[in-house]
């Protein structure tokens, strides 16, 4: 993902979107009633950042998320570890899973409402049940498939099956895990705002209704933009993160869209 | 990836666990509890909604609209994609731009909608259309983009001119990326679809769910999720089977693009 | 095979053997990352009507550049590549590449027949277009695979696809880019014959580039040596073999040897190896 150039077309074109969606609103050519100039975004983030609003928000989703990714991931990595590896799972259990796997996890909100009412736990239930199934599926996919082809390795070199999983198998099913994760993360995130737009009153996703519902054009905007950074940022850094700590895998398992 | 039994589905004994846990409920708990109804209680409640109608329409709602959505994404997406793949300045130049599209999660498009569409006609459809199209246009485009340059020397060689390349190679070759893309855009509709109704109650399953749930007839509310189970099967199932019919002449596995 | 073949064969001997393609100081020049690349230097090399020609030269001596010069893919930063005397701008019609990369070459989503008729479609009748890919077929050993796809046919078998879809044009040039590079011994010592025979019945001309110089001698007519970076000729040698050549008698004549050690000693001199 290094450019080679400074990507001066994209950057122009950014500016004249940029410049081009500021005199539309101020000479009245574009008849969104609720359209706001950038430059009044701009000063509708500075208010959120300067009353502690944004920073206040942006904690409580980044600790759902957080929260929600990392168990998300161990229950989904762990779920797909014994799938990927025990045919009698597969056989008994996995149709039952399959059934479920396009239930779309949001119309189990209302459920959780109804359970937990609005509250953190009504979030965390919903993202952490629609995380997991990527994760799962992406390391059952990737361990079934090393298994099967590296059997006959582990079987050579006589090693023993804790050896087989920690030297063998996991290494080898870690691009397919890292693609998980990071499927995992993103979902994670759209499912607390979701979450937090319908069912638990805080975070950024409540800031964005919230703002909708009290009119206040220029604020939902500066958290929406401000959203769509974030996630490109988490994004990135999970990027980063995966180079550093497998830099064997290089492009595959970093770059895999 | 698995040895496929019926309807794309892993060995149907799997099936038992579920079936399983759903009759236990049942026998555990007749009477009914308001948190958790039996699905006895689920085929009451949801059997009171279809008589009334309010079932039929809520259904015929969601469906229209999700459908609707995803034929306009499809050829939104795919022809937009396609230019902007054949384009490198285009890519260039809109590259930020996409990459920010690309990385905003959908549900915030929802509230930006209803702002400044106001409730009007055509707002549930035009959100999950805004929604539904990145996944495929930004999959045709990078399909399209990476295009082999041998292919590119196949059709000089032949003497194919402009048009003929295009209509012969460039979008062949784009098809299964364009499904994949396609098959990233269907879940993701649904989710949307949803999410619409439920926020701005505009007739759907959606708000028939939160309705229920406001009411606390939770059996309805299960009853309902059920049927959203369903309907979300079936699609995919359907919607499985037709890429394999259409990509049934392609080598298996086309269509993912390594690192972009 | 009737009709178009015979009638080129008699053409070609009519013409008495001229030049075909005519190559005076052509130069190419590449500017990658910004920096100047002189990949061909000033070669200058006649291709003669119907003649077998293969080029041989290790990596960087620009062989694959020099083909794609000839088959009009890019043009030459400076002087002249004629085309039966006309300057070539562009693919000239009559001359056709096939890629070593056979499997990216094909396009996979059509059967074997609809790639071979990827050159003449639209351009003549359904029925002649059957016809000649059903020759096509025929003469690469294909009939039975019409209706099957590249992809589920082996790598020597597509390989013959891709030619067949050349011949299906009757083309005067067949520019070959080392196209039995990734193919097993025994597949490709078929191949090999194949391509013969296609030359014998057809009076084509074919410029054959290939990394093995017993494959160049085997093949040829001609062997021209390529030196470089920036590529250049070496060396021509006239290959005297007689002709229907074989491959256990022609391989393991005196004079085979005598041509392989002459070019092994010549590529050696060109700097490679």
């Amino acid at each position: 993902m290094r450019a080679d150039r400074i990507n001066i077309p994209g950057i122009v074109t950014l500016l004249l979107v940029a410049a081009a969606w500021e005199a539309s609103v101020r000479t009245g050519l574009v008849t969104f009633e609720y359209l706001p100039a950038p430059s009044a975004i701009a000063v509708a983030f500075a208010g959120i950042v300067r009353s502690g609003e944004l920073l206040t928000n942006t904690a409580h989703t980044l600790r759902s998320v957080l929260i929600g990714w990392v168990l998300a991931g161990l229950i989904g990595g762990a779920l797909g570890l014994i799938f990927g590896l025990s045919r009698f799972a597969r056989r008994w259990f996995l149709a039952s899973l399959e059934v479920l796997r396009p239930l779309p996890a949001i119309a189990f909100l209302p459920v959780a409402l109804l359970l937990f009412s609005f509250s953190l736990t009504t979030e965390l239930v919903v993202m952490i049940y629609a995380s997991i199934w990527p994760m799962f599926i992406n390391t059952m996919g990737g361990v079934s498939d090393v298994a099967s082809r590296l059997h006959d390795v582990s079987l050579t070199l006589k090693l023993t099956r804790m050896q087989t999983l920690w030297k063998v198998l996991l290494p080898a099913a870690a691009p397919a895990i890292v693609v998980g994760a990071r499927l995992c993360l993103g979902t994670t995130l759209v499912m607390a705002i979701i979450a937090e737009m319908i069912g638990n009153p805080h975070g950024l996703g409540y800031a964005v209704v919230s703002a909708l519902m009290s009119i206040q054009p220029e604020q939902m905007f500066a958290y929406v933009l401000f959203i769509g950074v974030l996630a490109i940022a988490l994004n990135y850094c999970l990027i980063v993160a995966t180079r550093r700590l497998l830099p064997a895998y290089g492009r595959e398992a970093a770059n895999h869209v | 990836m698995f040895r496929r039994a019926s309807f794309g589905l892993p060995p149907l004994r799997g099936l038992l666990p579920l079936l399983f846990l759903l009759v236990l409920w049942q026998a555990i708990d007749p009477k009914g509890s308001p948190y958790f109804p039996p699905p006895s209680a689920w085929w009451t409640g949801l059997a009171a909604l279809a008589r009334s109608g309010r079932l039929a329409s809520a259904l015929s709602a969601t469906l229209t609209t999700f459908f609707l959505a995803i034929a306009l994404a499809c050829v939104i997406g795919g022809l937009a994609g396609l230019l902007i793949g054949r384009s490198r300045g285009a890519r260039r130049a809109l590259g930020p731009l996409l990459e920010f599209c690309r990385g905003l999660p959908p549900p915030v498009m929802v509230p930006v909608g209803v702002l400044l569409l106001g409730y009007v006609e055509g707002l549930k459809l035009v959100i999950v259309v805004l929604v539904a199209v990145w996944p495929i246009l930004l999959n045709t485009a990078s399909s399209t983009a990476a295009l082999s340059d041998l292919l590119g020397e196949v059709s000089q060689t032949f003497r194919l001119g402009r048009f003929a390349t295009l209509r012969k190679i460039v979008v062949p070759s784009a098809v299964p990326a364009f499904l994949v893309g396609v098959r990233g855009a269907v879940p993701l509709a649904i989710i949307i679809t949803l999410l619409v109704e439920m926020l701005t109650s505009l007739p759907g399953i959606g708000s028939l769910i939160v309705i229920s749930q406001r009411q606390f007839h939770s059996a309805e509310v299960y009853g309902l999720l059920v049927v959203v189970g369903l309907v979300g099967f079936v699609i995919n199932g359907a919607f499985v089977m037709i890429e394999g019919m259409l990509l049934s002449r392609w080598p298996p596995r086309a269509g993912y693009v390594q690192g972009t | 095979m009737a009709g178009g073949m015979a009638d080129k064969a008699t053409q070609a001997e009519a013409a008495g053997g001229g030049n075909i393609y005519e190559c005076d100081a052509i130069s190419l020049e590449l500017f990658p990352h910004g920096q100047r690349r002189l990949i061909i230097d000033q070669l200058s090399l006649d291709v003669r009507a119907g003649e077998f020609l293969t080029i041989v030269g290790s990596s960087g001596t620009g062989k694959s550049t020099l083909l794609r010069l000839l088959g009009g893919l890019m043009p030459a930063s400076s002087g002249a590549i004629r085309f039966r005397g006309a300057a070539v701008t562009g693919a000239p019609s009559g001359v056709v590449v096939v890629f070593q990369d056979y499997s990216n070459a094909l396009l996979q989503w059509r059967s074997v027949a609809r790639n071979v008729a990827l050159g003449i479609e639209g351009k003549l009748n359904r029925a002649e277009i059957d016809r000649r890919v059903r020759q096509s077929l025929q003469m690469v050993g294909l009939e039975k695979n019409a209706k099957d796809h590249p992809w589920q046919l082996s790598g020597g078998m597509q390989q013959r696809v891709q030619i067949a879809r050349a011949l299906a044009l009757n083309p005067d040039v067949m520019l070959m880019d080392e196209p039995f590079g990734a193919l097993d011994a025994m597949t490709k010592a078929s191949l090999q014959d194949e391509v013969l025979q296609v030359h014998a019945r057809t009076a084509t001309s074919f410029v054959f580039i290939t990394h093995d110089i017993e494959e160049a001698v085997y093949l040829g007519d001609r062997v021209v040596v390529l030196a470089g970076p920036p590529g250049r000729i070496h060396k021509i040698v006239e290959i005297a073999l007689p002709r229907p050549r074989d491959q256990m008698r022609t391989r393991q004549s005196a004079e085979f040897l005598n041509y392989r050690a002459e070019l092994h000693a010549a590529v050696l001199s060109a700097g490679g190896h």
